[in-house]
């Protein structure tokens, strides 16, 4: 086991950087996320750490060694595929058993490893099966198995739940969140489901555009985010935005209001230097910081309410056409096309300036 | 979609059009074979035997060279199939994976092979083989095949490689497998339906090969069926049962050989690697 270090890691692809810099490092025995939406460059750069794609510059460590140029095979790293990536043609037995066989061991030895991951993953009736003859959980277990049996120092997961059902998804979220409590290994793991991350790492990297945009634990990125990309990334549904115009401002908090969508004075924390009277910004309010009473309010139309049970979502249009969505525990008293008060805990609310960076 | 009545039979009649185009030749020859000669050339042809004898295939064997022939077939047949594999599956892959200069010319090149009508290289490749001392070998047939079914099958196996999904290859690599054992151990299963083209490709094209069979081969031991068959066909006359005979007996290997290979042509071999 060994933990892992990113220096000025950039990646170009002819002109085009698709990872403009990346520093970051991993200690051992830690569950990292790298999340971010579509072609943030998130697998790219778990492929870099893996060897699949060269690095244009910059340096990749693990375990204190440089492994920038080293073979992928000789970086004691272990990679799942979103597509599994099984050889079809092999049994689970020589699935699992290749990486071993591949580093000279003997039989009885891979024999013996194989079974032990077989345990582990409950495969043990599956071992003599083609690929072919097991489930979309199955083979992504045997492709995790191939991965355990290397004892690798550094796990990689590319976005390894993607192509299974929400049930399985789940179960699966499970299972490897089992797996690194009783491996230890340090995993580092790329999604752009938010739930994955927030439930699986210990430490989410939130990537944009080839860059980080913040590193921290799942619930620091939610209660603490740096910007408005973390802050709308993490949390589903997603953080409301609202534009409004600083009134006032004191020690620690600003004083906002934005009276075209019936936002009265609410004072709102802010983390560094309160923002000038009249500069325009952005408060954000998560949907499920919303609860009746209380003075800070919007006022919008319904416009779809979505009733799943214990929770319910209303979709409302403000009237500067801006869209709010609000979790409420109680079903009744949203009727389409009315105009209502939506109050929220200004406590919770973040406010951003015109770039977009937390005040 | 669930066919109409007059859209099946529709169908089955040009299934059984195409049936009988392919199919008759086969049959006239195979029932011709174990006619007796006087009904062979009688002047209503028929198409049930109404006699039968093994006499054109006894004569065949007995007192003609075609049992050398057949051997010497098979041999350069076989040899060219296999040497075609050994060398269109690894070129294939260097051209599919490998990254070096010129690739995409040399690539594009290899299929001017067959720009030139072979007649035209005939002379120099005679010269050549004459030089080396191959005149009258049956490897100098088999190096010529070899040459002939190469830039097509290395074409042909590119396309079956890039049919095989990206991520089996890198879980290899992750896994520390070298090139050599990810081509031989991976790949090469996984595009066997690939491989079984060429293999059938190039055995047909070696098996029926005439225009250098007839010139590079000298003696009669080392003929191969084309070549020999046409010594059949006298000046003056034609033994058409012993034709027949020899016909026949010259599409059984063919007929070994797809029974043999073509349960590799079965689609979905890479079904439950992805997804």
């Amino acid at each position: 086991m060994a933990g892992l270090s990113l220096q000025g890691v950039k990646k170009r692809f002819g002109h085009t950087e698709v990872i403009t810099g990346v520093d970051l490092s991993i200690a051992d025995g830690e569950f990292v996320v790298f999340v971010g939406p579509s072609g943030c460059g998130k697998s790219t750069l778990l492929r870099m750490i893996a060897g699949l794609e060269t690095v244009s510059d910059g340096r990749i460590e693990i375990g204190g060694r440089d492994v920038t140029n080293a073979d992928p095979a000789k970086r004691g790293i272990a990679m799942v595929f979103q597509t599994y990536a099984l050889y079809p043609h092999m049994s689970v037995a020589a699935n699992m058993g290749f990486p071993l066989e591949m580093a000279g061991l003997p039989q009885p030895e891979i024999d013996a490893k194989v079974a032990e991951a077989a345990k582990i993953l409950h495969l043990e009736p599956f071992l003599k099966r083609k690929p072919r003859e097991l489930s979309g959980g199955q083979r992504q277990r045997v492709a995790i198995g191939r991965a355990i049996v290397r004892k690798p120092d550094v796990f990689l997961f590319d976005e390894p739940l993607s192509n299974l059902d929400a049930e399985l998804r789940v179960q699966m979220r499970i299972e490897i969140a089992r797996l690194h409590q009783q491996l230890k290994s340090t995993m580092i793991y790329v999604t752009h489901d938010q739930v994955e991350a927030m439930t699986l790492a210990s430490r989410i990297v939130v990537l944009k555009a080839g860059r980080i945009e913040q590193v921290g634990a799942p619930l620091d990125l939610y209660e603490n985010p740096d910007n408005m990309f973390v802050a709308g990334f993490i949390g589903s549904p997603r953080m409301n935005f609202v534009p409004v115009t600083v009134v006032s401002q004191g020690d620690g908090f600003a004083v906002v209001a934005a009276a075209e969508v019936g936002l009265r004075e609410v004072s709102v924390a802010v983390r560094g230097e309160p923002p000038v009277v009249g500069t325009r910004g952005v408060l954000g309010v998560r949907p499920e910081h919303f609860a009746s009473g209380g003075d800070a309010c919007f006022e919008g139309t319904v416009s779809v309410v979505e009733r799943l049970g214990g929770l319910t979502y209303v979709h409302a249009s403000l009237s500067d056409k801006s869209a709010l969505t609000v979790e409420s525990r109680d079903p009744r008293g949203f009727d389409l096309g009315t105009t209502r008060r939506f109050a929220f805990d200004p406590r919770r609310a973040f406010l951003f300036d015109g770039t977009g960076q937390r005040l | 979609m669930k066919r109409t009545l007059p859209q099946s039979l529709a169908l089955y009649a040009g299934l059984a059009v195409i049936v009988l185009l392919i199919g008759l030749p086969f049959w006239w020859v195979m029932s011709g074979s174990i006619k007796l000669p006087r009904e062979i050339i009688s002047r209503v042809p028929t198409m049930v035997p109404q006699s039968f004898t093994l006499q054109h295939f006894e004569k065949l064997l007995q007192s003609t060279d075609f049992p050398a022939y057949l051997v010497n077939s098979l041999l350069v047949a076989l040899f060219s199939t296999v040497f075609t594999i050994a060398l269109a599956l690894p070129t294939a892959y260097a051209f599919f994976r490998m990254k070096f200069p010129g690739r995409a010319a040399l690539y594009r090149l290899i299929l001017v092979a067959y720009a030139f009508p072979t007649v035209v290289v005939l002379i120099p490749i005679y010269g050549l083989f004459a030089r080396f001392g191959l005149i009258d070998t049956r490897a100098s047939l088999v190096i010529v095949n070899i040459a002939f079914a190469l830039p097509f099958s290395i074409w042909m196996m590119r396309s079956f490689l890039a049919s095989v999904p990206r991520d089996i290859e890198e879980a290899a690599i992750v896994d520390g497998a070298p090139p050599r054992v990810i081509l031989l151990r991976i790949m090469a299963p996984l595009i066997a339906p690939g491989i079984a083209s060429v293999a059938i490709f190039t055995f047909i094209a070696s098996w029926t090969e005439y225009l250098f069979a007839s010139v590079l081969i000298v003696s009669d031991a080392r003929r191969t069926i084309p070549v020999g068959f046409a010594g059949i066909i006298g000046q003056y006359q034609i033994d058409w049962g012993l034709l027949l005979a020899g016909a026949t007996l010259a599409t059984i290997p063919v007929v070994i050989l797809f029974a043999f290979v073509g349960r590799w042509f079965v689609t979905g071999l890479t079904e439950g690697a992805v997804k």
